[in-house]
């Protein structure tokens, strides 16, 4: 596997795409606006339910693994216990709707940010504890720290315990139920792909990739790194926890064990892999392809065992072919593409974090 | 709580981190070694379970005899995992993609399984199973006592072959600079092969004690993935004698906070002692500063 | 590497396009409206792997048999009975799909009950929305019922008075004969702990003293010290709260290396695994060991019989191997169809309305009656206990085809 510059000691883990130059922007902005209008047109030319409701979970996971990589993605720590915001989120709706006598409907989704700012506070100090740990550590801590959330959802008497949580029953309509879900994930969606952007685009997106690259060089180059991490966790949980709302409320009830499970910490750790750690598109599409195919292909498949050992076998095959994820895999594509017409062969730059930063 | 209950809990937390450490072991080796993060480990353990299973169910091989079948056979497993998949990765992004083809592995195994064997719930059955010698006012379970003896003599063959064999001596080597055991003239991609296979190979062994313990499917591998990733962190990444050790900890804490306050609050503790010990000790309880950069 | 790349990554890119395109066909719709003679569609949603993975595939047995059976009868209203049972790997969000897919895209035109408490409600939900009834066999929960749903039949047990039975039975023993001590271990599960209260007030009230209670949590892969202080506690009456063989059967080897034997061992669930269960404690130290429920293998009535008599024709084993799943599964067509032959129709407004008029209804099972809530009022709990490789019936004392129970509990096998 000789990729660009892996060799040389302090080369950027991942090769981050150049800024488009100008002449670049406008195609660029049209393909966001294209795929815009696809995705709020969708529920109207697909209004089988199927469809519907398999589009609303796939944006729960786009959301999902956009947040989950403005921290995992940016900084390169690996979180493998986002579903304590997903679980707290929910469980923050629900509570709430019940205690302030909520009606089903409209008003539930005015709730989602009490579920995200209840998230966000809960990062703080779990971002606390853990970020004092590094590389493998961290990810088993987040992974206890999970554990004790998931533990604590049962065995309190004010979650309900096992029994759960029931939500208000929104008067929908049978055939027109998902689109409201849909739409509300689609705004939060695209309000998240914006914040994640726009990280990636701030000072602090860089501070983040230079932790990325090297944690001490940046803490001896001036970067708060412990300010800068903790800010970027407390960030991605704020949307996991909407995001958590909003699912839960569309099954209708919220069980400890569904509302943290640890497959949700390993499906957006998959999703953004297999997109594209640590770009903006990347949890996008993988999140896209993975949930969407996932629900069709285990709804298909009766036989349970074929179905593991053939998604298995694919996932080992994207993972092969194309370590770095989709989108930076044709990203050098293009690229390559592009410097073979205008350089002479041999002579593309590499692409290097300092060259960005600087 | 009477002062014998105490002591029945912590008997009983020593024995059965025996067992867990016999899962681990293989986990650490490969963590130490690799840098890789084996969300496979579960299902091996089932799987390791279920050879026995098929060879004293079907065959007529006991399960103390079978493992001179199944180690060999999780030993060629492993080595096939770290030359198909695992020596692919690169370097830099190792430990994060290891937890996505560890993972596509162990669906693809459980897969199997399943299609083998079916979702029911199987037990190992063996005469020793049930049996326990009566000792100072305790009765301590034979199966148990096996157990904890498989994990003393591997743990001890481990480190004999660390520290006294010069294969031992390349795994070290290469586990503390790449680059220098590469010009010192180690093969460093095979040592790896060979301590994977080494690491899958001692699963087997945990994989037969803890089916002689637990009834399972091929579900039950997922219950037992973070307990025994938190076994082998709070050990240190490598240290064979710190999973012992970490293992023993914390089963014995979960095991008197089960009998002296309630058994849903123990494993919430377990993962809280789990957490201040690691924020306090990043390393781990028994890990070494060289080896690892933390 | 490059030479490789190419290529495949304009393999993947159609992949995934094509994957795109007949996920946007397949779910298109496909009208299934009983129409003529043709044939109409069954839908259900069973997690045939994941947590739920072995109940799963027992209910899908106990679907299918019922569906073999009707069909051979000539059907329902003169349609052949497809069944389309699709999988939810035992996650909520699946679950949610698949019965979008069964009603609003397929309208399939009746539905079955998908496995577990825990998926009942999501699953109920949506067919609320589309006025579908919702009959199943393993939603009794309190939490099921307390949905405010009122499409929802459960044909089996409500659970929380599964061990009155069993309590009333230890409590009307002689004096001299009745157990001294109890004690009761749960794990923390919707389904079981709702019982173990219930028993525990009356055997309080019959002089049995509490020595012990515990509460503990599902995902336990080690059971020693539990088990262990139950053991160490020596009660007369050990009572399980349990959904899966794994729990009973690791409290049932702690106890036999603990040499601690019971006088009467019930288990709320697992023991009811038949063969699956024998086989994890090991053959003979079964004997003895009781579980409540509304059905056995052996259970003497004309059509359980026949239904044992095709499993085994199938699947084989003995009778005492048959899952109660499979019976669950089996009385939910029963129940369905008796209901849409006295309504003559699919239409699911009258389904309901008939299940609710408080008729009584047969099962292999027994017989079904509603309250207003959808529990089945009408079948009482009955006891079984291993005896010498069979279940049998022990309770209640004299019922038609009981055997008298063994008290106290032989010993282990070893």
């Amino acid at each position: 596997m000789s990729e660009p510059g892996s060799g040389a000691p302090g080369a950027g883990m991942h090769a981050i795409p150049a800024q488009p130059p100008p002449a670049r922007r406008a195609p660029v902005l049209g393909a966001i606006g294209v795929t815009l209008a696809v995705f709020a047109a969708f529920p109207v030319l697909f209004t089988d339910p199927t469809t519907t409701s398999i589009a609303f979970f796939t944006l729960i996971f786009m959301i999902s693994a956009t947040a989950w990589n403005i921290f995992s993605g940016y900084s390169g720590y690996l979180a493998l216990g986002h579903a304590v915001f997903f679980g707290s989120g929910a469980y923050a709706v629900a509570m709430s709707a019940k205690s302030w006598h909520v009606a089903g409907g409209w008003p539930v989704f005015a709730l989602l940010p009490f579920g995200g700012l209840i998230a966000g506070a809960i990062a703080i100090p779990v971002g606390l504890v853990a970020l004092r740990t590094r590389r493998h550590t961290f990810v088993v801590v987040t992974i206890a720290i999970f554990f004790i959330f998931q533990l604590a959802a049962t065995n309190f008497g004010f979650t309900g315990g096992t029994s759960g949580m029931l939500f208000p029953i929104a008067p929908f309509s049978a055939a027109n139920y998902n689109q409201p879900f849909y739409y509300v994930a689609l705004a939060l969606l695209v309000a998240t792909t914006f914040v994640s952007w726009s990280v990636r685009r701030s000072r602090f997106g860089l501070q983040l990739l230079a932790i990325r690259d090297d944690e001490d060089r940046a803490l001896g180059l001036g970067v708060k790194t412990r300010r800068v991490k903790l800010g970027a966790f407390v960030l991605s949980a704020v949307p996991v926890g909407m995001a958590g709302g909003l699912y839960f409320y569309f099954v209708g009830q919220v069980f400890p064990q569904f509302a943290f499970d640890p497959l949700f910490d390993l499906a957006l750790a998959l999703m953004a892999f297999l997109g594209g750690l640590g770009t903006v598109a990347g949890p996008l599409l993988g999140a896209l392809v993975l949930e969407s195919l996932q629900q069709y292909l285990t709804q298909t498949f009766s036989s349970d065992a074929i179905y593991l050992i053939a998604y298995g076998v694919l996932f080992l095959a994207v993972i092969l072919i194309l370590p770095r994820g989709v989108v930076p895999s044709i990203a050098t594509l293009v690229r390559r593409r592009h410097a073979a017409r205008s350089h002479p062969a041999g002579t593309m730059p590499e692409p290097r974090l300092r060259e960005t930063a600087a | 709580m009477t002062l014998s209950a105490f002591a029945q809990a912590v008997v009983d937390g020593v024995l059965t981190g025996g067992v867990y450490a016999l899962m681990a072991a293989g986990l650490t080796l490969i963590f130490g070694v690799m840098d890789i993060i084996n969300i496979a480990q579960g299902i091996m353990v089932i799987l390791g379970a279920y050879l026995s299973y098929e060879l004293s169910a079907h065959v007529g091989i006991g399960l103390l005899p079978g493992l001179l079948l199944t180690v060999p056979a999780m030993f060629v497993l492993g080595v096939a995992i770290e030359f198909g998949f695992m020596r692919r990765l690169r370097d830099q992004d190792r430990t994060q993609m290891s937890i996505l083809v560890t993972y596509a592995v162990a669906i693809v195994i459980e897969g199997i399984v399943t299609a083998v064997a079916g979702v029911d719930y199987v037990q190992l059955q063996a005469s020793y199973v049930n049996s326990s010698i009566h000792m100072l006012g305790f009765y301590l379970p034979d199966i148990y006592l096996i157990g904890f003896g498989l994990a003393v003599a591997l743990m001890a063959g481990l480190y004999f072959m660390l520290y006294r064999t010069k294969f031992g001596h390349a795994v070290r080597a290469s586990l503390q600079n790449r680059t220098a055991a590469d010009l010192i003239g180690i093969d460093v991609s095979r040592v790896r092969t060979i301590s994977v296979g080494i690491g899958v190979a001692v699963t087997a062994v945990g994989g037969m004690v803890f089916g002689a313990t637990n009834a399972f499917n091929p579900n039950t591998g997922y219950d037992l993935i973070s307990r025994l990733l938190a076994i082998v962190i709070l050990g240190g990444m490598g240290s064979i004698g710190g999973a012992m050790g970490a293992a023993i900890f914390l089963l014995v804490i979960n095991d008197v906070v089960a009998v002296w306050w309630s058994p849903t609050w123990a494993p919430l503790v377990y993962f809280a002692a789990l957490v201040v010990v690691l924020s306090v000790r990043p390393r781990g309880l028994f890990g070494r500063a060289a080896v690892r950069a933390q | 590497m490059s030479i490789l790349r190419r290529p495949a990554l304009a393999a993947a890119a159609v992949g995934a396009a094509l994957a795109m395109a007949v996920w946007a066909i397949g779910g298109g719709d496909r009208a299934n409206a009983a129409s003529g003679s043709a044939p109409i569609t069954i839908g259900t949603s069973l997690s045939l792997s994941g947590d739920f993975s072995s109940d799963g595939v027992a209910f899908q047995r106990g679907y299918e048999l019922w569906v073999a059976d009707q069909n051979k009868a000539g059907g329902l209203l003169g349609h052949q009975i497809k069944l389309n049972v699709l999988s939810d790997a035992s996650s909520p969000a699946q679950v949610v799909s698949n019965y979008e897919r069964l009603i609003g895209s397929d309208h399939d035109a009746l539905v079955f009950g998908p496995f577990s408490s825990l998926l009942t409600v999501p699953a109920a939900r949506i067919a609320a929305r589309y006025g579908y009834a919702f009959v199943e066999g393993a939603g009794g929960a309190p939490s099921v019922f307390g949905a405010g749903l009122s499409n929802v039949f459960d044909v089996s047990l409500p659970v929380k008075l599964n061990l009155v039975t069993f309590a009333q039975w230890i409590a009307s023993l002689p004096a001299s004969e009745r157990p001294k001590t109890a004690a009761y271990a749960t794990v923390n599960d919707p389904f079981t702990q709702p019982q173990l209260p219930l028993a525990q007030q009356i055997l309080q009230k019959a002089g049995v003293k509490t020595v012990l209670s515990k509460v503990f949590p599902e995902e336990v892969t080690d059971y020693t010290a539990i088990a262990g202080q139950v053991a160490s506690a020596h009660p007369d009456v050990f009572i399980l709260g349990a959904v899966d063989v794994p729990t009973v059967s690791a409290f049932t080897h702690v106890f036999i290396q603990q040499h601690y034997n019971p006088k009467a061992f019930i288990a709320t669930a697992g023991p009811d695994q038949g063969a699956a269960f024998v086989n994890a404690v090991g053959t003979g130290n079964e004997n003895g060991i009781m579980v409540p429920n509304g059905w056995y293998g052996g259970f003497k009535k004309a059509d359980s019989e026949k239904m044992v008599a095709e499993y085994i024709a199938k699947y084989g084993g003995t009778a005492s191997g048959v899952n109660a799943d499979v019976a669950e599964a089996y009385s939910v067509g029963q129940v369905l169809a008796q209901a849409v032959n006295a309504t003559h129709s699919f239409d699911q407004k009258k389904i309901i309305a008939y299940l609710k008029s408080g008729v009584t209804l047969n099962s292999v099972q027994g017989p079904v009656k509603f309250d207003k809530l959808g529990e089945n009022i009408a079948l009482k709990t009955l006891t079984f206990q291993w005896q010498n490789g069979k279940l049998v019936q022990v309770l209640p004392l004299g019922g038609a085809g009981t055997v008298k129970p063994l008290f106290p509990k032989p010993a282990w096998q070893g």
